[in-house]
């Protein structure tokens, strides 16, 4: 397994863990591709719990939305202070260092628990 | 423990209505008028207000817009789409300044508050001493779409309050990014759309700005370095277009400073006071 992936394995147990972010997600089943240096994962959400973590590549997994950035980067928005610009994942799009693919509204409209399960992977970092 | 800050209401004409105008104080001395970002109200004043030695010389004085916080919408407001203007805003702000009687006082403001502060100090200096614009610059297009943020099939105010969480600095406390957000998940449906309308699509500052005469009225400006929506290069643009304007960044803050990070911001705001005439 890569270290992304232990990550991302991470941040599964993680958001297990935590009954608000659950609550939060309760009504959130999309699939969201999250793709780093070209590397693709399928992150398989069921009513809040990230139920899979399919690795790519894949030319036919369907997916609502997708967050396409560079090892680098998600490296730096990991970090306990991030620099500004890699602290937020909005922040990441306006400097250039991560897109949004797919249905952008679908991710707006669950976007507070987007962004804490991304900054789960802080908690695993420390 | 009851807080230095006292709150009142004051009913004024804005546009031929009555807006009846939430306002809170603390302190004397000379008058600082002290106005909030989109989407939010005068709560994000409260740590300076409780500020014994920001009060001890200043009175600060801050109000909530019509349709935010406890300032109600205008009667009618039930069919109305809500969109701020700049006429509209400015003057609410000097129907403030007049039924307070506050003479000349200094305006601070944040983010929306900032950019009207700098359409004040070039159309009425006459009205103020000086001005303080925080996360202010003369225009930038939207990074989101406005009308995001009212949808019957999303929950408004966590998506208002996610989507500007953008901005506020990791060096934030946790327990004031909460609150700082909170006040956007409060706002009523609408709100932080006819806000941003303003802020977002009202171009007309950037020809005004050569005008400021900053040898009579002095404008000081502040910007936080994890603002992503208004940006360090947006606030240097706009300082450069003022002639005499000085502008400091301050790296660890983002674009709610006096409510995401009080003790980080406070002496940014007591250096631009000190500028203040």
């Amino acid at each position: 397994m890569s270290d992304l992936a232990d990550r991302l394995a991470g941040m599964q147990a993680q958001l297990a863990a935590r009954p608000h972010l659950l609550r939060l997600g309760s009504l959130f089943s999309d699939t969201v591709l999250l793709m780093v240096d070209g590397t693709e994962y399928y992150l398989v959400f069921d009513r809040g719990r990230l139920a899979r973590i399919v690795e790519g590549p894949s030319r036919k997994t369907p997916y609502q939305f997708g967050i396409v950035t560079d090892g680098a980067a998600l490296a730096t928005f990991w970090t306990p202070l991030p620099p500004p610009g890699f602290h937020d994942l909005f922040a990441l799009v306006k400097i250039g260092r991560a897109e949004i693919r797919g249905d952008m509204l679908r991710l707006v409209k669950n976007l507070r628990f987007i962004k804490e399960f991304l900054a789960l992977g802080r908690e695993e970092a420390a | 423990m009851i807080e230095p800050i006292v709150g009142r209401y004051l009913t004024v004409e804005v546009a031929g209505r009555a807006q009846r105008i939430f306002f809170e104080e603390a302190g004397e001395g000379r008058p600082v008028l002290c106005l909030h970002t989109a989407g939010s109200d005068a709560r994000q004043w409260r740590h300076l207000m409780n500020d014994a030695e920001v009060t001890a010389g200043n009175r600060l004085i801050a109000f909530d817009m019509p349709w935010h916080g406890r300032s109600l919408p205008p009667e009618g407001f039930q069919t109305e789409e809500y969109l701020l203007t700049t006429p509209t805003y400015i003057d609410t702000i000097l129907a403030v300044v007049d039924g307070l009687g506050l003479d000349r006082p200094v305006l601070a403001g944040t983010s929306m508050g900032g950019r009207i502060a700098l359409q004040l100090a070039a159309l009425h200096p006459d009205r103020f001493a000086g001005f303080i614009a925080i996360e202010a610059s003369d225009f930038q297009p939207a990074w989101y779409d406005i009308d995001w943020f009212v949808r019957p099939d999303a929950d408004g105010g966590q998506m208002g309050a996610a989507l500007v969480s953008t901005n506020i600095s990791p060096h934030a406390p946790e327990v004031e990014r909460w609150n700082t957000l909170w006040l956007f998940m409060q706002s009523g449906p609408g709100v932080v759309r006819g806000d941003l309308s303003f802020y977002s699509t009202d171009d007309s500052l950037i020809g005004r700005l050569a005008r400021i005469d900053t040898a009579t009225t002095p404008v000081h400006m502040l910007v936080g370095a994890y603002d992503m929506t208004c940006t360090v290069e947006d606030a240097r643009r706009t300082a450069a277009a003022i002639p005499g304007a000085t502008l400091t960044v301050m790296e660890e803050l983002g674009h709610f400073p006096m409510s995401e990070h009080p003790k980080g911001f406070r002496p940014y705001f007591l250096d631009a006071l000190a500028r203040m005439p």
